[in-house]
């Protein structure tokens, strides 16, 4: 029934070419800029670790002023990030199945090459959890060790792309590379992993690439390094000295524990509160206590990494495509009623008016269904131009399946929802008005 | 004019009616809103700086020869640095600064009047050598700038007293009210640090020109800026040299010191990137609302057209009895200016609908009524314009057609 029923839809719509085309442009249209605004939501808003958010949890602890909050509009926030006090002392914890303080840094790296000059990195000290903890994968090699973690060893994972340009796309595992004033031997390569969000570290650029090097956190104090991202502070520390830096209150560095189960989480939790009443003791962190244990997307939402604006895209875009299905009743209603004393004589000869319903909507879907193939494809078109001119990434908006179904549901929606009103019309057609006339 | 019988033609096709009248109503609250989202993201990269943006060149310094660790050579090396920009062909002047203006990275502490309670204000400051004022091109509007002795004296030497400062207009509007800034002392507050005002400068963005509330707060404090990491400096070029300038900046920094990497780029593209969303947006925005338009212009032609097809016959019945066809053409105006009105009274209601509906879930601004107006007039003048056509067909109709059976 529905094969014949769209059989007719098509060869009714050849027959008047040029009004169908229009109706299907008019989808298209809609189609394209809804499915674009959705997509980029959809991505802006997507779980970036499926399936582990929910045990992967940021750590934060309130270190700041005594006489005022971290943040004046949202008082009872504590800082976003931690200090490297807070990280040493909460890496001691073995509740955790893994866990990895991190901050981003950005390191000169001197290629072998005389000809070439050093370049500056963008480089992830973390710890060697952090690779397991967030599925990173790996191309060549692995994560350094737990001896070269507890050695503070100078080892290096590279991304892909550095890999490439230090080593000409060869396994570059068991290879040194010189890393600001020391030698460095690779361990492991990753394979291309690009996370969206990148939520790791949202603090500093939630749509910023991952770095290009990963080594360990425990080279931090021996190379003094520091971090390329944001540093808050509340309290002056006295001294030019690196070491008072590491002890001061300053905010910098990003904590995440993975915590499987409910008996971990609440564990950890008490972990916590007994570090902040132990530092207490010590006179400081003098804030009253408050402790967050967010998993990912809590912490996401807190962060407000879905920028509002992609909300506001969201709903246009659908009232857009309203617009253009409400375009298309007028002229369905038009090429319906124009054909009345056909259906007229179809209906004397014995359809029934759900048949002439149906047939007629079935006719609305093709267009919609059609308008809806050239809309996505027009999509992915202005989701690439979009990729231009927000980011160098060009990969960041794209469609994936959810979004093609997105497209299509979108696309089936619209021509219900211009082919409602005119097939109702045409089904009440009376015929007897047909058959005297003609 | 035939009000009363366009009137009841009307009502005899409540469902085109209410077709084009909803079409136009929702195209007026989504344009409507966009506009007003363009706008508000358009005020916020073209309010001025108040900076020499255009001759302004940035030099981004990063150091790696380990003799670049030690502070004394670093600070010959910028001295050396600054010698050789200020020398070059073209360069107006030069300024080592501790980070760059509109570039979205820099640094912001607290500070309010000493011996008040007030909650500290957001000071966001720079770090500056000599030649900043003729750098940056700001203007000096009341005190002085800072002496050879203030920009050659560390800190240290200060044993705790206030340090010299200059601050913008908005930001001494802030922090000290009307009261003249001048000879003032600000302090964090912990009272641990504390300046004096020496000079005030008008407008000076300082590097989140996308903040609405704060962009225009810039503290200078004279010192040795930048650090083992990292450093930049302002050059500033004449107006006709800024790309002869731009090519010779690199050569001439490694020129002094090899051992680091350089970057240079204007503060223009600075600025540029900064706003990339903003921009970005604004293109989106401008292009759904040219499609937009265009849609429903279609729709009221092909609904107008189909009105003309379906009563051929009335019309050649009217121009067989003498109706002229500006009358037929001014028929079918008032009928969409009938339809069209309606939409758009409906549509008020929409556009603030849909503007409360987006300043709730993504702090959309408020809609001013002038906009509102503004758009629903230039979307009454296009359905005018876009009814005209079929309009113009409706009055080729012969009145012959009248005495056709179908």
């Amino acid at each position: 029934m529905l094969a014949y029923q769209i059989r007719i839809a098509w060869s009714s719509l050849r027959r008047t070419p040029v009004l169908s085309a229009l109706l299907v442009a008019g989808i298209a249209l809609g189609v394209a800029v809804a499915t674009t605004f959705v997509t980029t939501f959809h991505v802006l808003a997507a779980d970036p670790i499926p399936g582990k958010s929910d045990r992967l949890f940021y750590v934060q602890v309130d270190n700041w002023s005594p006489e005022r909050p971290w943040d004046r509009d949202r008082p009872q926030e504590p800082p976003d990030q931690l200090a490297w006090r807070e990280v040493q002392g909460l890496l001691a914890s073995e509740i955790p199945t893994r866990q990895a303080g991190m901050f981003k840094a950005n390191l000169t790296v001197h290629p072998r090459g005389q000809a070439e000059r050093p370049f500056r990195a963008l480089t992830r000290v973390t710890n060697a959890d952090f690779f397991e903890m967030f599925d990173v994968p790996f191309l060549y090699g692995g994560p350094w060790d737990s001896v070269a973690e507890a050695d503070r060893a100078p080892v290096v994972v590279l991304d892909e792309a550095t890999n490439r340009r230090l080593f000409g796309g060869e396994d570059g595992v068991g290879e040194t590379v010189r890393i600001e004033d020391r030698d460095f031997t690779v361990v492991g390569v990753l394979a291309p992993w690009t996370p969206r969000p990148k939520f790791f570290d949202v603090t500093n650029g939630a749509l910023e690439e991952p770095e290009a090097l990963y080594v360990p956190l425990g080279l931090t104090p021996d190379m003094e390094l520091s971090s390329a991202g944001n540093r808050s502070n509340w309290k002056p520390f006295d001294g030019e000295d690196y070491a008072d830096f590491l002890e001061s209150e300053s905010v910098w560095l990003q904590m995440w524990v993975e915590l499987p189960t409910e008996e971990q989480r609440q564990a950890y939790e008490d972990f916590l509160a007994a570090y902040v009443r132990e530092q207490q003791a010590l006179g400081r962190l003098t804030r009253p206590v408050n402790n967050r244990l967010r998993d990912v997307r809590e912490w996401l939402t807190v962060e407000e990494v879905v920028p509002p604006e992609a909300r506001s895209m969201l709903i246009i875009g659908l009232l857009f495509l309203l617009v253009c299905s409400i375009n298309l009743i007028g002229i369905l209603l038009g090429k319906f009623l124009g054909r009345a004393p056909e259906v007229g004589v179809r209906r004397a000869l014995g359809a029934s008016r759900g048949a002439v319903f149906g047939q007629h909507l079935v006719e609305c879907e093709v267009v919609g269904l059609l308008g809806g193939a050239v809309g996505i494809a027009l999509s992915a078109v202005v989701l690439r131009v979009l990729n231009r001119l927000f980011t160098e990434d060009v990969e960041l908006f794209a469609l994936d399946l959810t979004m093609l179904g997105a497209g299509v549901a979108l696309a089936l929606v619209a021509g219900l929802i211009a082919g409602l009103y005119p097939a109702w019309r045409i089904c009440r057609v009376a015929p007897a008005t047909y058959l005297k006339q003609q | 004019m035939e009000l009363g019988p366009v009137f009841r033609a009307v009502m005899y096709q409540k469902g085109r009616f209410w077709l084009v009248a909803l079409e136009v109503a929702i195209t007026l609250a989504i344009v409507v809103n966009c506009v007003n989202l363009a706008l508000d993201l358009r005020a916020k990269y073209s309010r001025p700086s108040g900076l020499a943006e255009e001759e302004l060149l940035v030099v981004r310094v990063e150091p790696f020869a380990p003799e670049l660790a030690e502070e004394a050579y670093r600070d010959a090396v910028r001295e050396r640095d600054l010698e050789r920009l200020r020398s070059l062909p073209g360069v107006h002047d030069a300024v080592a600064i501790s980070a760059v203006p509109l570039s979205g990275g820099g640094s912001a502490t607290g500070r309010r009047p000493r011996g008040t309670e007030d909650e500290p204000s957001t000071t966001p400051y720079f770090i500056v050598g000599s030649g900043a004022l003729a750098t940056l091109g700001v203007e000096l509007v009341a005190g002085r700038d800072f002496t050879e002795a203030e920009l050659t004296t560390p800190d240290e030497d200060y044993e705790g007293q206030p340090t010299p400062a200059i601050v913008s207009v908005a930001f001494a509007e802030k922090v000290f009210g009307e009261a003249d800034p001048v000879g003032r002392v600000m302090e964090s507050s912990t009272g641990e640090s504390s300046e004096f005002v020496v000079g005030v400068i008008d407008r000076m963005q300082n590097s989140w020109p996308d903040n609405e509330d704060n962009a225009e707060l810039s503290v200078l404090m004279p010192g040795t800026p930048g650090d083992d990491r990292r450093g930049y400096y302002l050059v500033r070029a004449e107006p006709g040299a800024v790309d002869a300038v731009f090519l010779s900046l690199d050569e001439a920094i490694l020129a002094v010191e090899p051992g680091r990497i350089v970057e240079v780029e204007t503060l223009v593209d600075v600025k540029r990137d900064t706003f990339s969303a903003n921009h970005a947006l604004v293109k989106i925005l401008s292009g759904i609302i040219a499609l937009l338009v265009f849609v429903t212009g279609l729709g009221i032609v092909g609904l107008t057209s189909f009105s003309v097809t379906q009563r051929r016959r009335q019309i050649g019945t009217r121009r067989a009895l003498g109706a002229t066809r500006a009358a037929i053409v001014r028929y079918f105006l008032v009928e969409n200016w009938l339809i069209i009105g309606l939409g758009l009274v409906v549509g008020v209601g929409l556009t603030y609908g849909l503007n409360y509906a987006l300043a709730e879930v993504a702090a959309a601004p408020k809609l001013g009524w002038e906009l509102l107006a503004f758009g629903a007039a230039l979307l009454w003048l296009a359905g005018l314009g876009a009814a005209l056509w079929p309009a113009l067909r409706a009055a080729r109709v012969a009145p012959v057609v009248a005495t056709r059976t179908v």
